[in-house]
């Protein structure tokens, strides 16, 4: 089809509601450069904007916002109002619960159950919106165009292993496996080592049952100024220095 | 009512910055994306949607994709406000079409049309009030018949068939009234949308 025979069929094409073969031929025109119909469906496209900037106002919560940085690790979460409709509908569920254990105990059960349900959705929840930050995070510094990657481990008989990723404005990604189980009162601590200057502190961390271990420091970080990425154990609430031999010690290239 | 619009899609050179800076994955630049475009996307998916809790959930997962996908948007020609619209048009009808069990094959194809490198070179203030105010005297003008048909393809996701059994008329008829509205409101937004 040429480009007049197409020409009717943009806007349908902006809406999504254009049909074979029109749909196939203006993707074909488009994908191969076409100059008139690439034009006609940008006409298009910015009526199809217009249309949805038509639709009546409406504010959105507060909240929203909070949420949406808080999902890319912008802002810290908060923990008594992002939350508030779990916790609003926890409240609700233990009146419910409540009431009917008041009324009539065969509802003991239910309400226990109910209770223990809502307890259980908050926690996995919360776990699930901070793994969604930390991958985001993970991803962001993977995919960066200016990310630098340092090996360790590889030359040691039982050693962690593993990768430093570093990017100058997003932060440092460590992945690593063969961790040993730390004891139970210890943690793992990252370090960022300036050449020539004391260790950063760069956030704590456990590993999995299995060894392994995935930490996120994001932020911008000076990659010229900075020797190696390093890893000690240290006591549960952390500390200032490293404290203890380093089990992983990472060189960036210079 | 046409106040808030105007606070909220003002775009131009800034929407470039802002692009440049959502790449160098700058948070605050994303604060700034949502105060700009929040409100019209929330609307919009509202619109859709017609659940406030749902409408929410939909337009973070919308910040997200642009988040996530904005190094592919070209910073100096693309405009990221009508590309965010219809990533937000898309997670809405595509939510409708899940929740109501329709048959994806049949339902409109909206993949194509939220890449985007199609968004280059678009008029980068396109959402400024003036012209969202003759989108909606435009809408306005149509014949009842030729109005629900454009609302039922752009805020329900339907095909021209499924409109057909939606509204009892011969597809035939559906796709003249469909034909002619598109036609009115290329004629009425003729000035308003770039003519480049």
């Amino acid at each position: 089809m040429n480009c007049d025979q197409l020409r009717e069929h943009y806007e349908l094409y902006a809406l999504g509601i254009a049909e074979e073969p029109e749909r196939g031929e203006i993707r074909d025109h488009i994908n191969r450069g076409c100059e008139v119909c690439g034009a006609g469906v940008k006409r298009a496209l910015e009526t199809a904007a217009l249309l949805g900037a038509s639709a009546p106002a409406a504010q959105p919560s507060p909240q929203l916002r909070h949420r949406i940085l808080a999902s890319v690790g912008s802002e810290q979460r908060r923990f008594g109002f992002a939350w508030v409709p779990v916790f609003a509908m926890a409240a609700l569920l233990l009146v419910v619960a409540a009431y009917f254990a008041v009324s009539n105990r065969r509802y003991a059960d239910d309400a226990a159950r109910l209770r223990s349900q809502s307890a259980r959705l908050r926690v996995q929840m919360r776990a699930q919106a901070a793994e969604i930050v930390r991958l985001t995070e993970a991803f962001a510094i993977l995919s960066g165009p200016s990310t630098t990657e340092a090996s360790f481990g590889g030359k040691q008989p039982q050693p962690p292993r593993g990768k430093v990723f570093v990017n100058p404005s997003r932060g440092v990604l460590l992945i690593a496996s063969n961790l040993p189980r730390t004891p139970a009162d210890k943690i793992y601590e990252m370090w960022i080592i300036p050449k020539g200057a004391k260790p950063v502190p760069a956030g704590l961390f456990q590993s999995q049952d299995d060894g392994s271990a995935m930490h996120v420091r994001p932020g911008m970080v000076d990659l010229a100024s900075t020797a190696a990425v390093a890893v000690t154990v240290e006591n549960e609430a952390g500390a200032d220095q490293p404290t203890t031999t380093p089990l992983i010690v990472a060189a960036l290239a210079p | 009512m046409i106040l808030p619009l105007i606070l909220a899609v003002y775009s131009g050179p800034e929407d470039r910055a802002l692009v440049e800076r959502l790449k160098r994955r700058d948070p605050q630049a994303l604060a700034e994306l949502y105060d700009r475009y929040g409100r019209l996307s929330y609307s919009l998916v509202l619109r859709v949607v017609r659940d406030k809790a749902i409408a929410e959930d939909l337009v973070q997962e919308t910040f997200l994709r642009v988040w996530n996908r904005v190094h592919s948007i070209d910073s100096e020609r693309g405009a990221i406000g009508p590309w965010l619209l219809a990533i937000a048009r898309h997670r809405a009808i595509d939510y409708l079409r899940s929740s109501a069990g329709r048959d994806r094959n049949t339902a409109v194809e909206l993949d194509e049309t939220d890449h985007a490198p199609l968004y280059r070179e678009m008029e980068a203030g396109i959402l400024i009030s003036d012209q969202v105010r003759r989108v909606k005297a435009a809408m306005e003008k149509l014949a009842p018949n030729h109005r629900t048909v454009v609302e039922l393809a752009y805020f329900e996701g339907l095909s021209q068939s499924e409109m057909s059994a939606k509204m009892g008329q011969p597809l035939g008829t559906i796709k003249t009234w469909v034909r002619t509205a598109l036609q009115s409101l290329r004629d009425e937004l003729g000035v308003a949308v770039s003519s480049s």
